[in-house]
This record gives C-alpha cells, structure tokens and sequence, in this order.
C-alpha cells in the first residue's frame, strides 16, 4: 500500500467534509475490500476516513416501521439476528453467503454495498481499462466468462455484491450524508449503471458521501423471501449468478413479488420480465418455466458468458418452485 | 542384504503413529523461512516486468537507492535483453521494512520496447504467431513413438473413438511462497530455504557464487509445501544472497503470492487429439495420438498415453508449445494427471461402444495385478454397481453417477542418502539425515523405523533432518524418492547402531551376543532384564553412532492405483456436487499409516482441484495473467470435500514412495462419473459449470 | 498527551521530506534494528522524541501518519509504533516494540495477503478475522488472540490436541490459521456438524488437503470440550 494519513472522526457530520470533493479521500468500514485494492494499488487514497471510530452506527433495530440498519453493522451481525433471520431471510441468508467468516466478522453492510467490481481486468493495475479511466473495456474484447449479461456497455461488471439484490427484493430504502445533509432513497436507485459519460462508478454517492443506514419495511404477512447464490466453488467465491426472491403468497397464488438477480449486470438486477409473468399468477411449474424464459429474452450475452443465460432461466424457474414449497 | 522380516509384524510399522512436528505446528512455535528473523535483518522485495515482451532499454535503479532505508538494489537482466513473460524479474531491493521495499520497487523507473507477444497455445503454433523462441511456430521437443502396424489395427477395430482432450495450465500454489534468508559470515554462507532440496540448493549456491560447498549450510526444518516447484534458490534465492551479500547484512526475499502464482511454476497444458480402437472382445488393437501443451517458455509439457494398457499398434506424437508465461517447473507427478485424464475417459468411451463394463475392459487390457485388486476392492466400496448402466439415464435434476481412473508411478527411491543413528549414554536415541519433510511425515517414519529396530517409540527418537551442516547428504524430495530413499539407509543405520550396544553389552557382561535381547523399551540379558536407560548408561563416556548403507532390497517402485467417483451434476445449474471418492493405493510396506492416509486424501484432493476448479487464466490482449492470486485461482477448499475413503492397499511389497501417484486417477473418475450420470462427456478440465451447461445444450 | 503532527501532503518530495523528519525525529530506522541485533533491550525511547499518538484521539479530527498504538495479544499488552498502513500481520510477525523487543508472533502467515485463504487468522473479540486485512491501528482497544494464546502454560488447547491425533497437518503451513478459526467455531457452536465444519471454514485453504482430517479433529475437539 502507498502511505497514507488516518483520521478518527468523532461525529458522523465530520464525514463529508473530511472527504473533501477532490477523490483523494475514502472512508474505511470493515476494509475487507479497499485494504485489498490498495494493496494492488487499485485505489491509493491520501487520507482515510475511519468510520469505527464513529459510535452507534452498527445498530440494528426493529421499530413500527420496519427495521433500521446501520451501516455499519457486521456481516455476522445481520446473519445472526433473529429479527433479520425471521422477517428478511433473504437478507440474513445473503449476509450469510458473503465470502468467508472472517471477512463477515469485519466486513460491514455499507463496504458490502459499496464495494468495487471484481472484474480481472479492472482488479489488474497494470491494465487501464475504461473503468479506472483508460480508452477500452478489455472484457467486451476478451475473456468475460464472468461478466454481465444485462444491463453492460461501455463496460461490462457485475455487481459483487450479495446484500444488494435481497435489500432491493426487500424493498429497502438507503440513507445518505453529503455535504447538504441526509437523503433517503430507494436502494434500487442507489445504483447506476455505466454510461458513457459516467462508466466509473457503481452507485450515486459523490465523492464526499457516504452510506450512514438501511430502512427495511415492516413485513408483509404471508411473505417469504430468500437468496440462491449459485458459485463455481462452494468455500469462498462470488456469485456466477445469485437470486433474491422476496414471494407474497395467498396459497399457490402469488400476489406480489420482486426478483432482483445478482452477478448478470452491473447493478443488482430486478427481472421486470419474470416478475409480470408470476404476479397475480397461481404458480405452477409451467408457470415458473415461463417466468424462467421471459427472465432471459432480452439478455445480450457475451463471447464467453451464455451458460449465464441458462443460469438464470433456471434459477428464476426454480425460485418460483420454491416460493410455493 | 537387509529385510523389514519381523518390522512387518512389528506393533509399529504401518500402524498410525502421531506426526513427531505436530505439536510445533499446532501451537505455532515450527518456525519455516518465513518465519525466520536474523539480527539486522534486511526485507527483500522483486520488482517484476509487467509487460509480456519486450527489450528492456533502460533500468534506473536510483530512485530505489536514494529512498530511506533501502540498503541496496540490483538489477536482475540487462539492458538489451528480452523481456519474455509477465513476472519476470527485473530488479531487487533490500530494505529494512516490507513496506519500504515495496515503495522501492514502485519507485525503479525502466523502460522498453514492446515486442508482439502470444499466450494462445493455437495462436502460438499457427504460421502467424511472433516466434518468441527459435524454435518452428514455437514448437519444440516433438517425440514420436511407433510400435506395430497402426493401419492394419484399425481394420481389426470393431468400434474407434476419436476425440479432443485437454487439461489446464496448474499452478502448484505453495502456501508459503518461495524464498529464502541468506546470511553472510565472512566467506560462508547461511541460507534457510523453502526447499525441497538442501542439499541441491547448496550446490547451486555454491555454483553461483563460486563457493566451496562445504562453505555453504542450508536448512529447511519446516517447510511450507513444495509439490515439485522448489528444487532450487531460483532467481530469488540469488538474489536475495547477492543483496546480503552488498549489504553485509542478512536478506529475507519471499516471493509475493502474485509472484508466485506466476512465475513459480505451474503443470503444463495438454491438448491431446486421440483415436483408438477396440474389438468387441475388448481387446486394444490401435491408439493414434498427437498432443501438445504449453509450459510458458521452457519445455516439459507432455502426457503419459497409452500409459497403462498394452496396445500392439500405437503411434504417439507429442510435444512442446512456448507462450510468452511464467515457465512449467515439475508438479506432482509431471505428465500422468493429463495422460491419465485422457485415457481414463477414452477408456471409458470405447467401453461404452462396445457395450462392455468399463472395469472389465480396464482389466482385459491392463495386465497389473495390483490394480485388478484395486478395482475390485474399490468397486466393492463404491458400489459400481449402482452406476447407470445407462449413462444419463437418472431421473430428475440432479443426476448421480460413478466414475473410475487408474495410475501408475515409478519412483521406488535410489541410493545416494547418508543416515547416522547415535545411541548416547543418557539413553536418547538421534536419527540424522539431509533429507527434507515437506509435510510427506518423512521425519516420522525415520522415528518409526528406528525405533521399531530399538524397542522403543518414535517420540523417543530426536530425528535431525533439513540440514546441510551433519554433511550427511540426502537426494531432493521429488519423485515420490523420499521414503524409499531415505528408509533403507535409515533402518540399516539403526540396525548397525543396534548391533554395536549388543556387542557392546555383551562384551561388558561376558556372554554370547545372541544372549542380548533388546525389545519393547527393555534390554535382556541372559535372566536379567535392564531398562533401555540402564542399558544405554553402561556406554560410560561413549556414544555408538553408526552410519546406514544403501540396501535395495528394502525398497521397490512401481505404485499403482485406481480411484473411483459418485458425484451429483445439477444439470440446470451445471454444478457438480462429489459425493464420495474411494481411492485405493498400493503404497508399498506402509511405514505411518496416519501419514500414508494423510497423503492419499491430500492428493485426492489435489486431484478434485485438478478436476472441477483450476486454471491459470492468461489474457491475449494483455499478455497478462488474469487470476495470480488465490480468489480467482480456485483452489479446493473445505466446502468442495466429499467422503473421502482413503485404502491403503496392502501388499507383501517393499518401502515405496506415494506423494504422486495419488493425485493421478482423481480427474478421470470424476470425469467418468461426470459423464455416468449426464451421459455428456465434458473432454476438458476444469469442469466448470459452464462446461457442462453447454455440453448439455449441444447434447 | 502529544499528537503526532507530521503531516504528509501529496507532494512526493515533501513526502520524501515527510520520511526524513520521522527519521530526524528518533532514532533512524537502521539504528533501531542494529539495537535489536544484540539480542540487548533497547533503552526505552523517551516520549519526547518519538511522537505518540492516541490513535483514537477524535478531538480535532487530526491526520495520523504515525501512531504508537497499545495491543492486547493473548492477554499481553505490546506498544509499538505503527503507521497507518501497517497491517496487523506485519506487527504479529515483523514488529518490534518500543521496547527494541521482536513481538514474534509468526504462527499467523502470511500467504495470500488478500484476505482470500485464512492462513494470518487470528481471533479479534474472539471472532476469527484475517490479520493481513486489518490495519494495526484498529486493532488497538481489541482482545487479540494468536495460535500461541491457545495453549494454557503447558497445555494444549483441546483444538491442538485433536489435530494432533487426527493428523490434521501435513505441511503445516496452514495449521495455525485452522487451529485459530476452529477454536472460534467451537467456542460459537459447540456441537457443530460437519457441514456446518466445511461452511464455517470455508475461509481457510489447505493445499496439502488435510481437510478430512481437519473436520475429524474439530468434531473430536467440540467432544472434548463438552
């Protein structure tokens, strides 16, 4: 790692204006992924932000309302709440698929959220992709077995992240400090995808933001909700594809529901198309074939990734079993 | 000409002894070179090329020199050569933290000229490839191989199949990387290597740098896995003696886990275009191949093919391919995981074609009688017959389906090791040798067999090993040589040092040496009965030490074995799930069961990895590879481990070596038993999900 | 107590500058480790010239670029001047104290330094964390357990005795790191089986593959513990 300055905020106020606007800054949670880009030198802030030093942003806790959690919260944290476990399991369950233990035990919601792609290309320093600022995304012209499906161009990530596409199926809104204050937003709008002027970030926040928490809504009732994580290795991997399925149910007749896929685009993905074919719907397996068909009609493959295509048909054919087991 | 004779029914050989390094391993006191701090010690760090060719025009080490706390920097290629793959070095530097000499070799400016590179093996061998060697289309060490009348083989033939074949590039993946502490005490040299070889690292140290080799000690105690890719100092190794050496300080350089995924080694490449044939009375009458692999820039790929099966006309081509990458280094029995992958699953295809069991084809055309056991009893323990008879045919999503793969390895040890037993007057026991334990439990099995021809236990055994100074040199541990190179010299020693306390003992008595029995932790004489203490204290102020002398009757080679797979492939997810791997490997006259089964369940596992998960990923774009680094490089880990049944097949054979051969069969079974249950067969490793899901869909 | 104000700017000859300040400020790096050489300790270095910090000092927000921090590990109080970037690791395995004493905790590896293989785990509160991804300068205010914080004077922990006897090693490399989160498990679930073994050390790479035994040894262990 490069050298670099640590600062101790005591109040979370202090935040934005430590970070300055100027990307020389970057705050540290947990540092699960950041210590590592900066190890490869990736990122080589100037300063770091220390969020830990900041008290009470790790709460979780229930209200009328729903349930807040900070941004702060661990991992392990949010796998081991039985609120969480009960009322979200798809987020309790994608909490609890993320990398490794140990990386749960320090890795906190916002950094999960917030983490950067893990593309090749964009994780080698020594490649100036169009991500990190340079002229061409090396993974539309060469080897993309794990990049996106939907959603990709001028470049072609998906996003690392399990907990986002179950707090989006949740329903989750995000609360962000800037400069002007606290906002709160849809979490489905936290994210963007890349354009053409803007093909370096993930999500919304300006240089001199952060996430402080996440509001889940109460629970509806007759609701369930879970998250598949399909990976090439079991022990430790991201996602090739992943599903949060959040079903509300009235027998075999699905009322509502929201399917937000991971590991196919560059935001957690919510399939519009599978989502009309199963709602209002009696589900059955010919429905969920259906539901599984309309999910990939408009997917747009790459030169080494349509077995992710397939992927996600049968993983939206089989979350729709499952909703009705 | 020695016997193991009564050690075989010994309450020692081949029972399961508790590794003698475990409790410094588990407690964390077993220090490795890693681990070593030496007083002033110095931090040495490479500065490798990031580009995969080039001529190097420049290299300003200044900036590197003039930073605080760097004490040196060298250059490690000149100006006007080439530069031939991503990693190699360029530069190294010394410094008194880790973190300084990674600021200084950000700091090294150097310059070059890009030249074309190629890292495609088809790209590397078609006319309009750079030729990155001078070798034709980068093509290099071709081998051919004829025997009998091929054409009129075929005619015979009454089913023939022709397919594709092709392994991955692997990576050894040593958890503790290469490197070495090298400290100067006027003209000597110390080194603590990460070595699977003291003895040849000292040679080459001494070589280098125009040494006497008695100048120069090398110690391994502790090492942190080898799996054939350390067998000298390398670049690194040199390097870091260079910088103690300007320095006049000691210099600890330890590869980064990027350079050693890159440019430590890795098991070259296969693609093997096949066709054989068969009569319908499962007789082999034809195998035709020519295959080639990439092992970077050197040679050394290749393939075993026909490897165990008697074929009378065959021809084989194989040969080298050069890509601008990091160069093969011998990993866990070179050659057999690729061959054996192929003729595993050819075996199985041409089989199926002539509607025969596929052990029964195995057995018609493989004449070891080893293995015929070894499939029986592993068939027995598998079920094989609960395999489709039908390949695919289960109902369902999730499929099940059972595979079988063979190997065969040679090994069988050779002389060239020293060994001492000294028995000392307070009783304890020393077994010294230059050997080296890479985790094979090599310095166990010394205790065992000493203390088996004592009457003692092998925790009363201090066993010195991984060491030059005692001048008692041992071979590198390769080859699957260690045990059966080592335990003849050994048990001869003890059997010598044994000889000499009953004579002595005797003499001091006054009777007939067959009198003096030593046995179970006691000394008997006549009607009295001394304890080994006792008996040892009558030395006075003597030690007998006594040297072993190479026997080969005590070893043999030659380890075969057959490994068998269920597995469960999701075939709307293409995962394969293992459900149970029965291996069972002849492994000679077994010396620590615990360990020999360690060894068995590692290279299963090694195999599984081989199979489902690893591939060293090179970009062409770039040049670059794209996974040096151990989330994108998969290795096998807690989740992927089915029930492993690990059979130590016992013979009436000698001390053998089985660090290789039970990582050969693992890929075939589970490619067959891939196929069992899909009834597609994926021809390429790793068999990733993707592979799978694809084959399925142009089924 | 006296903030470190040296304050580093984005200038790289003022970071050159910055370095030779620190270097100005106490005794030269190279002295330092010459001290440690003797096997001698070091005399202690009087606060005025080493700057120390209160690496948690929030007051004014102040830019640390050096910090003396205090560690518990394994119920042991080091302090050891740090900087930010310095990991957790380093200090375990490369540190040397303001004393002049080498911390020599090498039992946590470093292997991958990523955070992908579990070979630096060490316990942070007694949960299992990867020392390589955790800057020094958090660990401070922590209980910190290392592979060597297990065995109770000369008794092994049941963890090091079961892998002992299972032959859970081979190599060894890697012990540590399983030793260290399998305690963590036992100590979170002490009846675990053995799926739930493989799932809560999915974080931990044996290349040598003693995997089988390992999970023997830790179902063992929880039997021994109960």
């Amino acid at each position: 790692m490069e050298k670099f300055s640590y600062i101790n905020p005591a109040r979370l106020e202090q935040v934005p204006g430590l970070l300055k606007d100027d990307w020389q800054s970057k705050v540290i949670a947990g540092g699960t992924d950041l210590v590592g880009e900066m190890k490869d030198y990736i990122e080589s802030p100037k300063r770091l932000i220390n969020l830990k030093s900041i008290p009470g942003l790790d709460q979780i806790s229930a209200d009328d309302g729903g349930l807040t959690i900070g941004a702060m919260a661990t991992l392990t944290d949010i796998t081991e709440h039985s609120e969480i476990q009960k009322n979200y399991t798809a987020l309790a369950e994608a909490a609890g698929v993320v990398a490794s233990p140990q990386i749960r035990n320090v890795g906190t919601l916002g950094g999960n959220l917030c983490q950067r792609p893990r593309c090749w290309y964009y994780r080698d320093p020594d490649t100036d992709c169009l991500k990190k600022g340079g002229n061409m995304c090396y993974a539309l012209s060469g080897l993309n077995k794990y990049n996106a499906i939907f959603g990709g161009g001028p470049n072609y990530i998906v996003h690392p992240s399990d907990t986002a596409p179950a707090l989006v199926a949740l329903g989750a809104d995000v609360t962000i400090l800037g400069a002007g204050g606290q906002r709160t937003i849809p979490l489905e709008n936290f994210f963007i995808l890349p354009t053409v002027a803007n093909p370096y970030r993930e999500n919304i926040l300006e240089p001199n933001e952060i996430i402080t928490q996440i509001h889940l809504p109460k629970p509806i009732a007759n609701t369930t909700s879970f998250y598949i994580k399909l990976r090439e290795r079991s022990s430790f991997d991201f996602a090739l594809v992943s599903l949060a399925g959040v079903f509300q149910m009235q027998g075999k007749k699905c009322q509502d529901l929201s399917l937000i896929l991971g590991g196919v685009a560059p935001a957690p993905w919510r399939s519009n198309e599978a989502e009309q074919v199963l709602r209002g719907q009696v589900i059955s397996d010919d429905l969920g074939e259906r539901a599984g068909k309309a999910a990939v009609k408009n997917a747009d493959p790459m030169s080494d990734n349509a077995y992710k295509v397939t992927l996600t048909q049968n993983l939206v054919k089989r979350a729709a079993v499952m909703a009705v087991s | 000409m020695a016997e193991w004779g009564e050690a075989r029914k010994s309450s020692l050989l081949g029972k399961y002894t508790q590794r003698l390094s475990g409790p410094q391993k588990v407690t964390g006191q077993a220090k490795y070179t890693f681990d070593i701090n030496r007083p002033g010690m110095l931090y040495g760090r490479i500065l490798r090329s990031h580009i995969p060719r080039g001529t190097l025009t420049a290299l300003d080490l200044s900036p590197a020199q003039q930073m605080p706390g760097v004490k040196a920097a060298i250059p490690l290629i000149e100006a006007g050569k080439e530069i031939r793959y991503e990693g190699q070095e360029i530069a190294a530097v010394a410094a008194d933290t880790k973190d300084i000499a990674a600021d200084a070799i950000r700091a090294i400016q150097f310059d070059y000229d890009p030249l074309d590179h190629v890292v495609d093996l088809g790209e590397a061998m078609s006319e309009s490839s750079p030729q990155i060697r001078d070798w034709e289309n980068n093509q290099s060490d071709r081998q051919i191989d004829e025997k009998g009348d091929l054409q009129a083989g075929w005619t015979t033939a009454d089913a023939v199949v022709e397919a594709t074949y092709s392994t991955e590039v692997q990576v050894h993946t040593c958890l503790e990387s290469h490197g070495h502490v090298a400290e100067w005490d006027g003209d000597q040299l110390t080194v603590w290597a990460s070595t699977q070889a003291v003895f040849g690292t000292r040679r080459d140290f001494a070589r280098h740098f125009e040494l006497p080799e008695d100048k120069v000690r090398v110690i391994t105690e502790h090492m942190g896995g080898g799996f054939g890719s350390k067998f000298g100092p390398g670049v690194e190794g040199r390097a870091a003696a260079k910088l103690a050496k300007e320095t006049g300080q000691p210099v600890k350089l330890m590869l980064t886990r990027k350079g050693e995924q890159n440019t430590a080694g890795n098991r070259p490449s296969m693609v093997q275009h096949v066709k054989a044939g068969a009569t319908k009375e499962g007789k082999l009458v034809a195998y035709e191949v020519s295959g080639y692999g990439t092992s970077g820039l050197g040679g050394g790929a290749g393939f075993t093919g026909p490897y165990v099966y008697q074929v009378p006309n065959y021809r084989t081509e194989k040969f080298n391919v050069a890509i601008n990458a990091g160069s093969g280094r011998a990993f866990r029995a070179p050659r057999h995981p690729q061959g054996a992958f192929a003729m595993d699953s050819l075996m199985d295809e041409l089989a199926e074609k002539i509607g025969m069991d596929s052990l029964e084809f195995r057995k018609l055309n493989d004449p070891n009688e080893i293995r015929h056991a070894e499939y029986d009893r592993g068939a027995e323990e598998i079920g094989w017959n609960r395999r489709q008879k039908v390949a695919g045919s289960a109902p369902g999503i999730q499929k099940r389906g059972i595979g079988v793969g063979s190997g065969q390895w040679g090994g069988g040890g050779g002389k060239g090791t020293k060994a001492r037993v000294n028995i000392n007057s307070d009783g304890t026991v020393e077994a010294v040798t230059g050997t080296q334990d890479l985790g094979t439990g090599i310095r166990t099995a010394i205790a065992i067999i000493v203390a088996d021809e004592l009457g003692l236990q092998p925790t009363d055994i201090t066993v010195k090993i991984g060491d030059t100074l005692p001048g008692l040199p041992s071979g590198g541990s390769g080859g699957s040589q260690t045990t059966p190179s080592v335990s003849p010299v050994v048990k001869t020693a003890a059997m010598a040092a044994k000889e000499s306390l009953i004579n002595h003992l005797a003499e001091k008595v006054n009777v007939a040496a067959d009198e003096v029995v030593i046995k179970e932790g006691s000394v008997t004489i006549g009607n009295n009965q001394l304890s080994w203490k006792e008996a040892a204290s009558t030395l006075g102020m003597e030690t007998i030490s006594e040297e072993g002398s190479w026997d080969e009757n005590l070893r043999e080679g030659g380890a075969a074995g057959a490994q068998f797979a269920e597995v469960e492939v999701d075939t709307e997810t293409g995962q394969v799930k293992l459900i149970k791997i029965v291996a069972v490997q002849d492994c000679g006259l077994i010396i620590n069961r615990l360990a020999t089964e360690s060894q068995i369940n590692g290279g299963v596992i090694g195999g599984i990895g081989y199979a489902l998960l690893e591939d060293r990923i090179m970009d062409g774009q770039t040049g670059r590879s794209l996974n040096s680094n151990l989330i994108d490089y998969k290795v096998a880990g807690a989740q992927e481990i089915p029930e492993i049944r690990a059979i130590a097949h016992d013979t009436d054979r000698k001390v053998t070596g089985i660090g290789e051969p039970v990582t050969i069969p693992t890929a075939g079974a589970i490619a067959n038993a891939v196929y069992n249950a899909i009834g597609v067969r994926v021809r390429s490793l790793p068999i990733t999900p993707d592979k799978v899901l694809t084959a399925l869909e142009e089924a | 107590m006296a903030e470190d104000t040296t304050r580093s700017t984005d200038q790289p000859e003022d970071r050159q500058k910055d370095l030779h300040q620190v270097n100005k400020t106490g005794l030269s790096r190279r002295n330092f480790l010459k001290g440690l050489g003797t096997g001698a300790v070091a005399a202690t270095v009087a606060p005025a010239t080493l700057a120390e910090a209160d690496s948690h000092s929030a007051t004014t927000g102040a830019e640390i670029t050096r910090a003396t921090v205090k560690l518990s590990i394994n119920q042991q109080v080091y302090q050891i001047e740090v900087e930010p970037r310095t990991t957790l690791l380093t200090v375990l395995r490369d540190g040397i104290d303001t004393g002049g004493q080498r911390i020599d905790l090498t039992g946590a590896k470093e292997v991958c330094d990523r955070g992908a293989c579990g070979g630096c785990t060490i316990l942070v509160d007694g949960r299992s964390v990867y020392s390589c991804m955790m800057l020094a300068i958090d660990a401070e205010g922590k209980e910190i357990t290392t592979v060597e914080g297990l065995a109770d004077d000369n008794e092994l922990h049941p963890v090091q005795e079961a892998f002992i006897e299972h032959d859970a090693l081979m190599c060894g490399f890697c012990t540590p790191g399983f030793v260290v989160a399998s305690k963590a498990i036992l100590d979170q679930n002490p009846n675990p089986t053995r799926e739930e073994i493989q799932a809560e050390l999915s974080g931990n790479i044996c290349r040598c593959g003693t995997y089988p035994f390992i999970f023997e040894a830790v179902a063992s262990a929880a039997k021994k513990m109960k």
